[in-house]
């Protein structure tokens, strides 16, 4: 679905990573791998370190750790956020939404709308459109969209797919209406085929947790996981992003007047290095104008790696000037899309630890 | 990219000084995801076309990999 917005503006962001930092050297180990060929993993998908929180830390724990520090430091009134866009896959229960319980613990207004949305990579870029939306409704003025997740927590430490690439994380933007932002172009795109490529078969209510979904077994290259463990089809998500994400991202290009030469920067979903550079690739884009770091400094976050991206490799930039910028997401879902938008100028723009509490 | 330059990329890939026409790729100690999904980066840029786990699957020998590509390739 295409989406037009005009005056849309994200005026602050915030990223909240864990203290706790795993090294890719020490995770090795527990791979039932040979050394030189998890080595070359390492290289080629730029894994070297990523944070994960300690053991019973939710998503929202990190949310709420950030909100409280803008809260704190006078950047943001808890009386002025009129929406919650609560994003992630990694909610504290079933009952109630995530958001819910935010709203009672940071004291929210009794009028300001609370939403979950189960999305994942492309959270931010659905989690904005939800906040640009309600923008448009009288007498919203600021929303902020919260993008966290504690995927780590469902990945196997066995499984050399997916443990050395998976980061936690919670970011918040600050989504406002500003007068001469310009106009905002979108596109959402699905394919419900294909949406068991990337999942955690047990836990939810298709197949509940039981001591039988927590036994591990191995496949064929010997990574070992449990039915309770996030799996995914990596070979089917690259060609995903190969042959899907481009075409979208060219007519969303083209239905904003641009092409991607006219485009400042790239703000992508960091899956990893490799799939990044090669999107690149494809797009002619230069590997500069699209940040793909992330994952060898914090890992991948779902949801939450646009705006860590952009707060780690130009956090200055952003609060300084303004620049024509591409966010595409694309992954869980099978979902993926983009924003071309008018980006920067932010009055705040960077990365805190959320604290161990740990012995 | 001819013949000669796949099998150089595909030795290159899989840590190997050279690669045979008759080798069974499942035989080289590199063989793994890692590889297996270079492979398919491989068709994908270089070669037009979409390459998928299936497809590998299916596909015993060196020479059984080259004959895939140059019947699916687009460039």
């Amino acid at each position: 679905m295409k989406f037009h917005f005009k005056d849309k503006a994200i005026t602050g962001m915030m990223v909240v990573v864990p203290e706790q930092e795993r090294l890719f050297a020490d995770d090795m180990r527990l791979f039932n791998a040979p050394e030189n060929r998890s080595r070359k993993l390492a290289l080629v998908m730029g894994y070297r370190a990523h944070r994960v929180v300690e053991a019973g830390v939710c998503a929202s724990d990190l949310a709420e750790h950030g909100l409280r520090k803008l809260f704190d430091e006078g950047k943001l009134k808890s009386d002025e956020i009129d929406a919650l866009v609560y994003v992630t896959l990694s909610p504290d229960h079933f009952m109630p939404p995530t958001s819910c319980i935010l709203h009672g613990k940071l004291g929210l207004r009794k009028d300001c709308f609370c939403i979950d949305v189960t999305q994942g990579c492309c959270g931010f870029v659905v989690g904005l459109l939800q906040a640009f939306q309600l923008l448009d409704q009288e007498g919203v003025e600021k929303v902020a969209v919260v993008n966290a997740d504690v995927i780590s927590r469902k990945v196997s430490p066995k499984d050399r797919n997916s443990y050395p690439l998976i980061g936690d994380a919670a970011t918040i933007a600050i989504v406002e209406n500003r007068e001469g932002a310009g106009k905002v172009f979108a596109d959402v795109r699905f394919d419900g085929t294909r949406s068991m490529a990337l999942k955690i078969p047990a836990g939810g209510f298709r197949q509940p947790c039981s001591p039988d979904t927590a036994v591990m077994s191995a496949d064929a290259e010997g990574n070992e996981r449990a039915p309770d463990n996030l799996v995914m089809d990596g070979t089917a998500v690259f060609n995903f992003a190969m042959a899907d994400v481009p075409p979208m991202l060219a007519d969303l290009a083209h239905d904003a007047g641009t092409d991607f030469a006219g485009i400042d920067k790239f703000y992508f979903h960091q899956p990893n290095k490799f799939m990044l550079q090669k999107l690149a690739e494809k797009l002619d884009v230069p590997y500069e104008k699209m940040p793909n770091n992330v994952v060898e400094n914090y890992g991948n976050s779902s949801g939450a790696t646009i705006p860590s991206a952009m707060a780690l490799n130009d956090a200055d930039v952003l609060c300084r000037e303004t620049k024509r910028v591409c966010f595409s997401g694309f992954g869980v879902g099978l979902t993926y899309g983009g924003i071309v938008m008018n980006c920067g100028n932010f009055d705040f723009c960077e990365t805190i630890n959320y604290p161990n509490k740990g012995e | 990219m001819d013949k000669t330059q796949f099998l150089d990329e595909l030795a290159n890939i899989l840590d190997e000084a050279s690669v045979e026409d008759g080798a069974n790729l499942r035989d080289y100690p590199s063989w793994d995801s890692l590889a297996v999904l270079s492979i398919v980066a491989l068709a994908d840029s270089k070669f037009g076309f979409t390459l998928t786990f299936p497809d590998v699957k299916g596909l015993t020998t060196v020479a059984d990999l080259w004959a895939f590509f140059e019947k699916n390739r687009t460039k």
